[in-house]
C-alpha cells in the first residue's frame, strides 16, 4: 500500500520537536483534565439513567461487529435504501477516486464554493488541496477545523481539531485573516471571538454552492446518514446549499435506528462527556415537494480507502471505531505530543492502528512501538477495541518481516540466550551488578550511562548496591 | 502450601531488598517458600518488541520451573501479568505447552493480591512512621485489578498514613524499551506523575513494580528532588526500609 501524505516516518523527530514546543504543551496540559474529567463524570452519572457502561460497551461492540461480519450485505441494503430516496451513491476506492468524485460532481453542477462539515475522510483524501487546485473554494466551517485552515495546518485530534493552538495564536490569526487590528484576549473573549467567525462564515453558508459533510454513522434500513455535532454548522452545510454531498468509510453502516440509538448512549459520553450532543442529524435523501429546505440533490461517497483489507482479517476489530477520540484524550503519549507528531490523519492509540494499516506497516514503523502498553485507551474504548493487543499484533509483524533494528534483534537474541543458561546469567549479572555500583561511585545513582543513553539524558538510575539478589542469597543460605 | 517467589530479574539485580521483603511476607503467611535456583527473566522484553518465538522460549523455561508449586508469587504487577495473561496466549493452540501454560496462569498471582486475597495475611511485619502515596501501576491495574489490595495491606503498617496522589492511576510513563527508545515521550509523562507525586507531599512514593519506581526515583533525583522516597509496597510491608 502506499504512504499517501503519511509522514509517520518521522515521528521521531517530530516526538523531540513536540515535548519542546512550550506553547503546545501548555495546550495540551490544559485541555487533558477537561476531556478525562467531562467523560468520568458523564459515565459516573450513567447509573442514574439505569445504564451500567460494561453492559452499553458489550451492547455497543456487538452493534458494530453485527455490521461488520455482513459488511456487504448492509452496504447493498443501505445503498437501496438510500437510491429508493432519492439520493445517488457512488463508491470510491481511495482518496484519489474522492477527489475524482467531488470535483466531478462539483463540476457536473458549476460549484464555485463548498461549504464543509467536518470530515476526516477529506483529511485522508486531501480533498481540499484537490478542490482548490481544481479552481473550487473550500471552507471549513467547525470551528476548529477553520482555524486550522486558515493556519494551513492539519487537525491535531479528531474531535477537537485546533487543540494544540493557543489563544493568542487564534487571536493573530483571526485579526490577520479578518482584517482587523490584532487585540490582547483573555479566555472570556472566546465568546467574542466565535462569533467573529460565526459571522464571516455564515456570509460562506448563504453562497456555498455545495455542501460536504462526513456522516458519524450510516442506518441501513432508512438509507440515512446520521450526523452528530455540536455547532450547528453541520446542519447549514448539510441543508442550505441545493448539492450536499457525503464522504464516509464503508465501516461506518449499522443495521438500524435503534442500533444507532444504543450507539448514542455512549458516542457522546465518551467524547466530551455530554449525554447528547447539542445537534443529532438524521439525514435521509433529497428535499421531497412539501418540504421547503434540504438538498435537491444528495450524493453519499462511500470509501475503502483501506478498509475492506481489516473485513475478516486479525485488526477487523479495529473497524468498530466510533470516532469518539477517548483513546487519544486518555493517551499518556499523545498528551506528551498532540497529534501532529504521529504523521498522518489519525492521532493517538487509533492512530498507531490505522496509519500503519492504511499507508503501510513499513511506513510507519514508530507508531505500535510509541506506547507504553498501559492499556488506558483500551479501557475507555466505547466499542472494546483491544487497541494495546492489536498494537503488539503490529509490532510482530514488523518482527516477521525483519523491520526492526539489527542492535535490538541482536540485543534480545544474546539476552534470551543468556536467560536460558542460569549459571552463566548469574555470573555475568554478578559482574554487572558490581560495574553499575563502580559507576555509581558510592552516590547510589548514575548519572550518564553508555548503554541507556535515552534514560539517563532525563533521568537517574538507581542502583542499590555492588551484589545481586542471588548472590546474597546464596550467601545467606550458607551462614 | 509451597510456593515459588519468582524474583524478577530487575529485582535481582537492581533492588534485591524487593525479594528478601517479599521472602518475610510469605514467610509469614506459614506457608513453605522456594527461590527456583534456575530462574533469570520471564521474556517480556522479547515480547514487546515483537519477538514471540523469543518469548515463548524464555516462557517454556519459566513454566518448567514453576509449575512444580501450588503458588508463584511475583513482586511485580508486570512480570505477573506476563506469566498469568501472555503465557497462555503464546501457546493458545499447542497441546502440550498451552496447558502447562493456562495451569501455571491459573496459579501465579501477583504478591499483594496473594498476601491479600489467598494467603489472608492479617498483621504485616513493616512498620513506618509517614505518609506514602501509592502509584497503580498499569500492568498490575488494568491487567490484574490490583488496585485495593495493596492499600488494604499498607493500611496495616503500624505508623504509616496514605496520602493518595491526583491521577495515581496515570502511567509514569516507563514501558520497558519505551523509556530508553521513545526517551523524550517517556521523560514529558514521568515528569507529570513527579508533578502529582510532588503535590500530594508525602514522605514516599510506593508501587508495586520495579520498573516503575526506578523511573519515578531516577527522574525524581534528577529534578532535585532528595527527599521524597521511592519505595516498593514488598520493602514497606516488610519492613526491609533502611532508615
Amino acid at each position: 500500500m502506499k504512504a499517501g501524505h503519511s509522514q509517520a516516518m518521522f515521528f521521531q523527530s517530530r516526538a523531540a520537536e513536540k515535548v519542546r514546543n512550550p506553547v503546545l504543551q501548555k495546550a495540551l496540559q490544559k485541555a487533558k483534565p477537561l476531556f478525562s474529567g467531562k467523560r468520568a463524570k458523564s459515565m459516573a452519572a450513567l447509573p442514574d439513567d439505569g445504564l451500567e457502561f460494561e453492559q452499553l460497551r458489550d451492547a455497543c461492540a456487538g452493534i458494530r461487529d453485527r455490521a461488520l461480519t455482513d459488511l456487504d450485505v448492509w452496504l447493498e441494503i443501505f445503498e437501496d435504501n438510500a437510491r429508493a430516496r432519492g439520493a445517488e451513491v457512488l463508491w470510491a476506492r481511495d482518496g484519489d477516486e474522492i477527489c475524482k468524485l467531488v470535483i466531478d460532481v462539483a463540476q457536473r453542477h458549476g460549484v464555485r464554493k463548498v461549504t464543509k462539515s467536518k470530515s476526516m475522510l477529506s483529511e485522508e483524501a486531501q480533498l481540499n488541496e484537490a478542490l482548490a487546485a481544481a479552481g473550487i473554494e473550500p471552507v471549513e466551517t467547525d470551528l476548529g477545523e477553520y482555524i486550522i485552515q486558515l493556519a494551513g495546518e492539519a487537525p491535531s485530534h479528531i474531535i477537537a481539531p485546533a487543540v494544540h493552538k493557543s489563544l493568542e495564536e487564534v487571536e493573530a490569526l483571526f485579526a490577520k485573516t479578518h482584517g482587523r487590528p490584532q487585540e490582547e484576549r483573555t479566555s472570556a473573549d472566546i465568546p467574542a471571538l466565535t462569533r467573529e467567525a460565526r459571522g464571516v462564515l455564515r456570509q460562506h453558508f448563504l453562497s456555498a454552492d455545495m455542501g460536504i459533510s462526513g456522516a458519524n454513522f450510516l442506518i441501513a434500513e432508512s438509507g440515512t446518514a446520521a450526523l452528530v455535532t455540536n455547532e450547528g454548522n453541520g446542519r447549514m452545510v448539510t441543508t442550505l446549499p441545493k448539492l450536499h454531498v457525503v464522504i464516509t468509510g464503508i465501516e461506518k453502516v449499522v443495521p438500524t435506528l435503534e442500533d444507532f440509538a444504543t450507539l448514542m448512549r455512549l458516542l457522546p459520553r465518551s467524547a466530551t462527556g455530554q449525554t447528547i450532543s447539542n445537534y443529532v442529524s438524521l439525514l435521509t435523501g433529497t428535499r421531497s415537494e412539501e418540504e421547503v429546505e434540504g438538498p435537491t440533490k444528495t450524493v453519499f461517497i462511500l470509501v475503502d480507502n483501506g478498509r475492506a483489507s481489516l473485513v475478516g482479517s486479525a485488526y477487523q476489530e479495529m473497524l468498530r471505531c466510533i470516532r469518539c477520540g477517548a483513546c487519544m484524550n486518555h493517551c499518556p503519549v499523545y498528551f506528551s505530543l498532540g497529534g501532529h507528531a504521529y504523521g498522518w490523519v489519525y492521532p493517538g492509540p487509533m492512530g498507531s492502528v490505522l496509519t500503519p494499516l492504511y499507508t503501510g506497516i513499513e511506513n510507519a514503523l514508530d507508531l505500535p512501538h510509541a506506547s507504553t502498553g498501559c492499556r488506558q485507551c483500551s479501557s475507555v474504548c466505547p466499542v472494546r477495541i483491544p487497541l494495546p493487543d492489536l498494537m503488539h499484533g503490529l509490532r510482530e509483524i514488523q518482527h516477521e518481516r525483519g523491520l526492526r533494528p539489527w542492535g535490538e534483534r541482536l540485543g534480545l537474541r544474546a539476552w534470551a540466550w543468556l536467560a536460558t543458561r542460569p549459571a552463566l546469567y548469574r555470573a555475568l549479572t554478578r559482574l554487572a551488578a558490581r560495574y553499575l555500583n563502580w559507576l555509581a561511585d558510592g552516590s547510589g545513582r548514575i548519572r550518564i550511562f553508555g548503554f541507556a543513553p535515552g534514560w539517563t539524558a532525563a533521568r537517574d538510575l538507581p542502583v542499590a548496591g555492588n551484589r545481586t539478589f542471588f548472590e546474597q542469597y546464596a550467601a545467606r543460605k550458607r551462614d | 502450601m509451597r510456593i515459588a517467589l519468582y524474583v524478577t530479574c530487575l529485582v535481582d539485580l537492581m533492588r534485591p531488598s524487593v525479594a528478601f521483603a517479599a521472602l518475610r511476607l510469605l514467610e509469614a503467611t506459614g506457608n513453605d517458600v522456594v527461590v527456583p535456583p534456575a530462574q533469570t527473566c520471564c521474556g517480556q522484553p522479547a515480547w514487546s518488541s515483537g519477538n514471540r518465538p523469543l518469548a515463548a522460549t524464555l516462557a517454556q523455561k519459566a513454566i518448567a520451573e514453576l509449575e512444580g508449586y501450588d503458588a508463584v508469587v511475583v513482586p511485580s504487577g508486570s512480570c505477573a501479568e506476563q506469566i498469568v495473561k501472555v503465557y497462555p496466549q503464546l501457546f493458545t493452540d499447542d497441546p502440550v505447552w498451552g496447558p502447562r501454560a493456562r495451569a501455571l496462569a491459573g496459579r501465579t498471582h501477583e504478591l499483594t493480591a496473594f498476601l491479600a486475597e489467598v494467603a489472608g495475611l492479617e498483621a504485616v511485619p513493616g512498620e513506618f512512621a509517614g505518609s506514602v502515596t501509592y502509584h497503580d501501576s498499569c500492568k498490575g491495574l488494568r491487567g490484574l485489578g490490583i488496585k485495593a489490595q495493596p492499600r488494604a495491606l499498607l493500611a496495616r503498617v503500624k505508623g504509616l498514613s496514605l496520602q493518595e496522589m491526583g491521577e495515581c492511576e496515570e502511567c509514569c510513563g516507563f514501558g520497558g524499551a519505551f523509556a530508553e527508545n521513545y526517551a523524550d515521550i517517556s521523560a514529558r509523562i514521568v515528569d507529570r506523575k513527579c508533578d502529582s507525586i510532588a503535590a500530594a507531599g508525602a514522605d514516599a512514593v510506593v508501587g508495586g513494580d520495579l520498573g516503575c519506581l526506578l523511573n519515578i526515583e531516577g527522574r525524581l533525583r534528577r529534578r532535585g528532588d532528595e527527599k521524597t522516597r521511592v519505595l516498593h509496597v514488598a520493602e514497606v510491608l516488610a519492613g526491609e526500609v533502611k532508615a
